[in-house]
């Protein structure tokens, strides 16, 4: 029988609470409370009512027919910490309070807090230890993930595991963020040691939504934001084209005169025999931006979730648009997901199926390198319809041969991307007895890639000509990962133990092929068909596999002490027969204090205490398949007709190849103080990878670019502090705020051969002693107060012989701010970044400096000038003032100034405001009036709204850097962006 | 279990085990000959006074025309010249590894003269390189350098022995096809051989050295089988064809693409006026091969010319000739999409050796040599053989009438090498100042002359406590150990 329950919800200390969500379990029913904790809603005798409120304990009354008026008692939710139980390795849940190591866990609510596109961009600076950057991927969103420094020297190998639903996976930056319930991350190889050589950086383990037993829920989400450049590299606007100080109406660096407001000829007659004309003054804002689109991003989410006593179903669908920030470019990713479980009495059973189709479409690098070197008067929006046969924008008739129109390079140029992806798993969960139990868990990946990328034909005179050309790509990948783990749990009195064994099998394989022509006889059909000459094409095939067997035993002690072993052999692929199996082993131990100690029981500011400590050695193997033997291979043209020639591959072989071994040591220490309003986690690691194989760039004279090498020792100290806190915390208001802190101290210990340095990366170096990667870069000869010294002769600076050292590329020091404050129904979330420490180098600035775009090349005004605070080496090692000796301040002198790249390298020190987040729910009064909406939310977003950077960075976003790399700054990638924009969210 | 894991063999591509010496020399030799009449030809044909720039291209090539030695050696930017130099050394050696425990004498041999060549082409360019400690893999990871001279006598003695042991070399049915250069010819690649030597002798002229010199020399005498001769050029054959990647490299480079398109280093390049005045003071028939008449004349360019003036527009000055130019005939240079690439001419040779007689080195007459090397040069630039006589007989070009004969006969060779092999030239300027090239107008201050290169930046990163070891670094103030 239906009847109305009002009721009052308060507190402990007889506190209204507002905001509160009573609901009938089972029904459509849910309201919550208003100002007073008040609140009516309508049920039947026998219903189950609840009443949940964050930060307190669900309450759950029986309604009887006499049942009004009720007040609900909520308990503060008191040991959270001590209660909390996280996904583990192997995706097994555990009590937090038995964990030897350190790891965290970000809720969903948390994560899409920003509503990014790539679900990882979600964990940034919101776990310690943790470094992520967004690198350019255009409208791709990728980014770089680096846990507790790194620990290989191959700087492609200090990612950490991802791990879906349980199974390894290579990748997740495709997975719809909204199908995430919450990612774990278990920080370092102690916390994933199970997982062996993979999770030697730790693993991120992603958990996707389950259905819940009860009325089935519909979720709709939209959300849509744009995206702007948010700097570029700074461009002087005093000189325009032209070649040493004379206007040149057909030359595009801007070495001509001053701008002076007149009008003048701009490249060659047309044919209809007019000369086009520009005029040569100075723009009032920065042309270059007229190249760049306001970006547009939509994500589209619907939701469907359920389930019954015995099975349970989560459907949902998404689909993402991004329009780029360079003119049409554009992707799409349209994905389905659906997880189900069911029962069959003992044996448990899930399953998931993940489909996605990712679309991209974009120009290279082009266009925008093309604008970073073009004159400050160059008009853009003249410069779209190149169709125009009587156009100084059409490419025949461009101003310049020595450039192609921007626009022209956007129509013209195109690379398309047609990614599926397809992944699963398949688990069953077999009870034989209380104490044991065996689960089995597939897990398939795959990807299938199309790509082709086409030129258009043109045909022009000389430079003016682009032949057309076509590559078309596939690329296909799959991987199949089988787990097979018992799991033995027995209790001796106040001893606990259990017993894992599991074995592992997993195999990759890739297959690549491609065919390209790069002369097409039409400027319109894009086949190799129809080409001149002979086409160009191979294919690669890769496989990898691996097996292990591991095991792990955990014993407690009253629920407060706890000891693990683990152990693990591995045989991979990769190694020779002789080195290819090799075993690692770990311990790890916790000790809940607050509870052994009994005077620390029950205490009033302390409600949970553990510290914990662990050892781990890892064996690990992070070589490329084939990687024994040198390759040979056909090129400059080979073969010719039926004569053949075979050229080795530049890097020096070593079949002898051992896996690396890296030792690790944490402790650390949780606590949860005044009733858990304030969380503190540190955490202090170590640790040393020995043996490390890695591709080491050696002197070309040794015949060979680089060698495969097994040494080399990298140490890192870690410490990672967490502070989380309720500042306020009542019923309309509150107020958290979260701080973490990443401190590591990176070293490079030893080398190959006793070498004091390895180069990696162009400047990026690994020096004995010194942080991995370092900065090193040419500088100028300087005399001992560091004054740069001139060449008496002709003025030029001295470029010193020896590169100098500036400092690590990647920032020490790390941290992330949160907060969230939350009012009645309004919310507000911030979330900050700071690191600092690190440096960085630009490779666009030394174009710049050629081109004479550079702010640099005008600070003299192009006129002979006395080097700042330089002197003259009269004699070896006497430096006078310089006071007469004028440096030459035209092309040529800069241009060598660019080359020294002490010029272009800046710290890269920043603080971001990285996230920001407004949210209005909509109150439960207003929704409670109709019976299809359950909640309703909306949203206003934003990202990178501001950043403060390092005086001397004028280069760019620190973070947004070039492909994967550290501290590396390319004209070749797209200028950083913001987004903004809104979300709606609807439950039904 | 074992089975499962047995996949970790390559697929994709062979290795070392399952290639025969055959496959692999032809790779090696097309490497250097590219690299010496692209790479080195175009940095040596600035430097050694032939090639410019005209109005349009004044932003190209600006490092070169501006000595601007950190950009040259920038890893990304720059001219991988060391790089690809060390590079092309380690192809022979696994090459000349392989033919040694093959005992197959003419791979190993082969290996070894080209070995030489490059060895010596890069101190040329950087003086003193690891030498003994070079292409040994991670066993010297930082190759200890040698001095410049001490790398050009085992040079020497390396190509020496690579002679013999071709000399000696059995029977071998893969040989002919392999040997894209000589097609397996003993005699030619020990003349060859003998000529590389020679070149490395005369290159000490100026260094005070004569001993070493005459005992060297006694050494080639002993050999016996000579230097190349009249028409004996050392190029390569691979079979190219007209598609993309295997056309003359030379052809795409500098005149057509396979579209036949024209190249932005034929819009952009141009002689210099120097050169064309040599030419046309001598009423040289190779100039109106070689290059395109404007307006019934023929015009050259400033080197480094800062200013971009209409006189020196790509409109106003002699282009290259090609085919297409010339009624679908071979031009001086530009014969065809097919045409053999040249690593060495004849020519050359015979300058080396008129050099050598008029040094009183070697037996023979100067004068011939020279005449030779004339008729060489008109040869390969498809000037009637008929035309020699009259331009022969001119004061300017008659032996008998120069007064300094060194500098008739280098300045000969020079006209010889243009384009060719302009390495060469900017080496004999360095050596003897011949002939008298305008220095570029962008030289960072009017004496400034580029000597050498620095170290590559892939050195500075890798391997910098040798370099610096090494000394001064700078393109305009150090020399290499024979430029005195």
């Amino acid at each position: 029988q239906k009847m109305t329950i009002k009721g009052k919800v308060i507190d402990a200390e007889q506190k209204p609470l507002a905001g509160a969500s009573v609901f009938v379990a089972g029904k459509n029913e849910s309201v919550y409370t208003d100002k007073d904790g008040e609140f009516s809603i309508a049920a039947n005798s026998g219903d189950k009512l609840s009443v949940a409120y964050v930060g307190y304990k669900r309450q759950t009354i029986l309604l009887t027919s006499s049942s009004n008026n009720i007040r609900v008692i909520l308990e503060n939710e008191e040991n959270q910490l001590a209660e909390l139980v996280v996904t583990g390795a192997l995706g097994i849940k555990r009590s937090a309070r038995e964990l030897g190591t350190s790891t965290q866990t970000i809720k969903d609510d948390y994560l899409n807090q920003g509503k990014t596109i790539n679900p990882l961009t979600g964990l940034t600076s919101k776990v310690s230890g943790l470094r992520v950057n967004m690198y350019d991927s255009k409208v791709d969103p990728q980014i770089q993930i680096v846990m507790r420094g790194s620990r290989s020297l191959n700087r492609t190998k200090n990612e950490p595991i991802y791990v879906l639903d349980g199974v390894p996976v290579p990748t997740i930056g495709r997975i719809n963020p909204n199908d995430i319930e919450e990612i774990t991350v278990l920080k370092g190889a102690n916390a994933a040691a199970l997982y062996g050589s993979e999770g030697v950086n730790g693993a991120i383990m992603i958990t996707t939504k389950q259905g819940a037993k009860g009325r089935g829920r519909v979720t709709f989400s939209n959300t849509t934001t744009f995206s702007k450049v948010m700097m570029l590299p700074p461009a002087q606007n005093t000189f325009g084209q032209g070649v040493n100080g004379a206007y040149v109406a057909t030359q595009y660096e801007s070495w001509g005169p001053a701008f002076d407001g007149t009008m003048k000829n701009f490249g060659s007659v047309l044919p209809d025999g007019s000369q086009p004309q520009a005029l040569y003054a100075a723009p009032t804002k920065d042309n270059r931006l007229d190249l760049f689109d306001t970006g547009l991003n939509m994500q589209n989410d619907l939701s469907f979730s359920g389930g019954d006593d015995k099975s349970t179903y989560f459907l949902s669908v998404q689909d993402v648009t991004i329009k780029g920030i360079i003119p049409e470019d554009e992707s799409r990713r349209t994905g389905a997901r659906f997880n189900g479980t069911r029962k069959f009495g003992k044996l448990n059973t899930s399953y998931n199926v993940n489909y996605v189709l990712f679309n991209k479409n974009t120009t290279p690098d082009g266009p925008w390198i093309t604008a970073y070197q073009l004159p400050a008067n160059f008009d853009f929006t003249t410069m779209r319809n190149w169709q125009d046969k009587n156009s100084t924008a059409n490419p025949a008739h461009f101003f310049t041969d020595q450039q192609k129109n921007p626009y022209f390079q956007i129509d013209n140029y195109r690379d398309d991307t047609r990614q599926q992806t397809l992944n699963g798993k398949i688990e069953l969960d077999y009870q034989f007895t209380p104490w044991f139990k065996a689960l089995y868990r597939f897990g398939y990946y795959s990807t299938i890639a199309e790509t082709r990328s086409t030129v258009g034909k043109f045909e022009g005179i000389g430079q003016r000509n682009v032949n057309g050309s076509v590559n078309d790509g596939s690329d296909n990948f799959r991987k199949v990962n089988s787990d097979l783990i018992l799991n033995f749990n027995k209790d001796f009195g106040k001893f606990t133990t259990r017993l894992l064994l599991g074995q592992n099998l997993r195999s990759d394989y890739t297959k690549a092929h491609n065919l390209s022509s790069a002369n097409l006889l039409f400027s319109d059909l894009f086949n190799q068909g129809s080409a001149l000459g002979q086409l160009a094409g191979r294919s690669a095939i890769t496989k990898f596999r691996s097996l292990a067997t591991y095991g792990e035993f955990t014993a407690g002690y009253n629920n407060y002490l706890f000891l693990t072993l683990t152990g693990r052999n591995d045989w991979v692929s990769t190694l020779s027969k002789e080195n290819r199996s090799y075993f690692y082993p770990g311990v790890s131990t916790s000790f809940v204090f607050s509870e052994a100690i009994s005077s620390l029981k029950n205490s009033k500011q302390l409600s949970f205490g553990k510290i914990y400590a662990s050892y781990n050695k890892t064996g690990n193997n992070t070589l490329n398949p084939y990687s024994l033997n040198n390759p040979y291979s056909q090129a400059n043209g080979f073969p010719f007709g039926n004569l053949v020639g075979f050229l080795p591959g530049s890097t020096f072989p070593n079949p002898d190849i051992e896996p690396e071994f890296v030792t690790s040591y944490e402790a650390g220490i949780q606590l949860g103080l005044f009733n858990n309003r304030l969380n503190f986690e540190g955490a202090y690691v170590f640790s040393d990878s020995k043996g490390q194989i890695f591709n080491a760039t050696t002197s070309r004279a040794t015949g060979y670019a680089s060698a495969r090498v097994n040494a080399g020792r990298l140490t890192n100290s870690v410490v990672e502090l967490n502070l989380n806190g309720d500042i306020i915390r009542n019923a309309n208001f509150k107020w958290n705020l979260g701080f973490n802190y990443t401190y590591i101290n990176n070293q490079v210990k030893e080398l190959f051969e006793g070498l004091e340095s390895f180069n990696i990366f162009r400047q990026s170096y690994a020096n004995i002693g010194q942080a991995y990667p370092s900065l090193q870069v040419s500088d100028y000869k300087r005399d001992p107060d560091g004054n740069v010294i001139i060449n008496a002769s002709n003025g030029n600076p001295v470029v010193a012989t020896d590169p100098v050292h500036l400092g690590t590329m990647v920032p020490p020091h790390q941290m992330g701010l949160n907060t969230m404050v939350t009012y009645k129904n309004l919310s507000l979330g911030a979330q900050f970044d700071w690191r600092m420490g690190g440096w960085l180098y630009s490779e666009i600035v030394p174009r710049m400096y050629t081109a004479g775009t550079h702010p640099a090349t005008v600070e003299f005004n192009r006129q002979p000038f006395i080097y700042p605070n330089s002197v003259i080496e009269t004699s070896p090692g006497v430096f006078v003032p310089n006071t007469s000796v004028l440096s030459r301040g035209d092309k040529a002198f800069w241009q060598a100034q660019g080359a020294v790249q002490s010029n272009t390298a800046a710290k890269s020190d920043f603080f971001k405001m990285r996230e920001l987040n407004v949210t209005y729910n909509l109150p439960a009064k207003l929704l409670a009036k109709q019976n299809v909406i359950k909640e309703a939310r909306v949203s206003f977003i934003a990202n990178n709204l501001f950043l403060i950077r390092h005086k001397d960075n004028t280069y760019g976003d620190p973070e947004y850097l070039y492909n994967d790399t550290d501290g590396y700054i390319s004209f070749r990638q797209v200028p950083p962006y913001r987004t903004f924009g809104f979300n709606v969210n609807v439950v039904f | 279990c074992e089975k499962f894991l047995d996949v970790n063999d390559d697929p994709n591509n062979p290795v070392n085990q399952n290639l025969p010496l055959s496959a692999k020399l032809p790779a090696a030799l097309l490497s250097t000959v590219n690299q010496e009449a692209i790479q080195l030809n175009q940095l040596g044909s600035f430097w050694g006074g032939y090639w410019g720039t005209n109005s349009e291209g004044i932003n190209q090539y600006f490092k070169e025309k501006t000595y601007d030695g950190p950009s040259i050696r920038h890893q990304r930017d720059g001219i991988p010249i060391w790089e690809n130099g060390f590079q092309n050394l380690l192809y022979y050696q696994l090459i000349k590894e392989q033919g040694q425990a093959e005992g197959a004498g003419y791979y190993s041999g082969i290996s070894k003269i080209m070995q030489g060549w490059t060895f010596l082409r890069l101190v040329d360019i950087y003086n003193n390189i690891p030498f003994d400690d070079a292409l040994q893999g991670t066993k010297f990871p930082t190759p200890r350098y040698e001095g410049g001279q001490v790398v050009y006598q085992k040079s020497i003695n390396l190509i020496t022995d690579g002679i013999n042991e071709v000399k000696a070399a059995g029977t071998d049915a893969t040989i002919a096809r392999a040997d894209i250069i000589f097609n397996g010819s003993k005699q030619l690649w020990a003349k060859f051989g003998n000529t590389i030597k020679l070149r490395a002798l005369i290159r000490q002229s100026q260094t005070n050295n004569q001993a070493y010199i005459a005992a060297e020399i006694q050494k080639i005498q002993a050999e016996g089988s000579g230097y190349l001769e009249l028409n004996q050029n050392a190029t390569l054959k691979p079979g190219y064809e007209n598609t993309a990647g295997k056309i003359n490299p030379f052809w795409e480079t500098y005149y057509r693409n396979v579209q036949g398109a024209t190249t932005a280093a034929y819009d952009n390049l141009r002689p210099t006026s120097f050169l064309i005045d040599q030419y046309k003071m001598r009423n040289d028939p190779r100039m109106a091969k070689i290059y395109q008449a404007v307006a019934g004349d023929y015009k050259g360019v400033l080197f480094g010319n800062p200013t971009a003036s209409a006189e020196y527009n790509r409109a106003a000055t002699s282009a290259l000739r090609g085919p297409q130019e010339n009624g679908n005939a071979a031009a001086g240079l530009l014969k065809s999409a097919l045409q053999p690439l040249v690593l060495m001419g004849s020519f050359e040779s015979l300058f080396l050796q008129a050099e050598a007689a008029q040094r009183g080195w070697i037996a023979g007459s100067a004068k011939t040599f020279y005449e030779q090397g004339i008729q060489a040069s008109f040869t390969y630039n498809e000037v009637p053989t008929a035309s020699f006589a009259a331009y022969n007989a001119q004061p300017s070009v008659d032996f008998d009438q120069a007064t300094d004969k060194i500098s008739a006969i280098i300045t000969q060779k020079w006209l010889s090498l243009n384009s060719i092999n302009g390495i060469e030239a900017w080496s004999d300027y360095r050596r003897l100042g011949l002939p008298a090239i305008p220095n570029s107008l962008g030289a960072p201050s009017p004496a400034a002359r580029p000597l050498r290169l620095m170290y590559p930046e892939s050195e500075r990163q890798t391997n910098n406590a040798e370099a610096s070891r090494q000394g001064g670094d700078q393109v305009t103030v150090d020399k290499v150990w024979w430029n005195n």
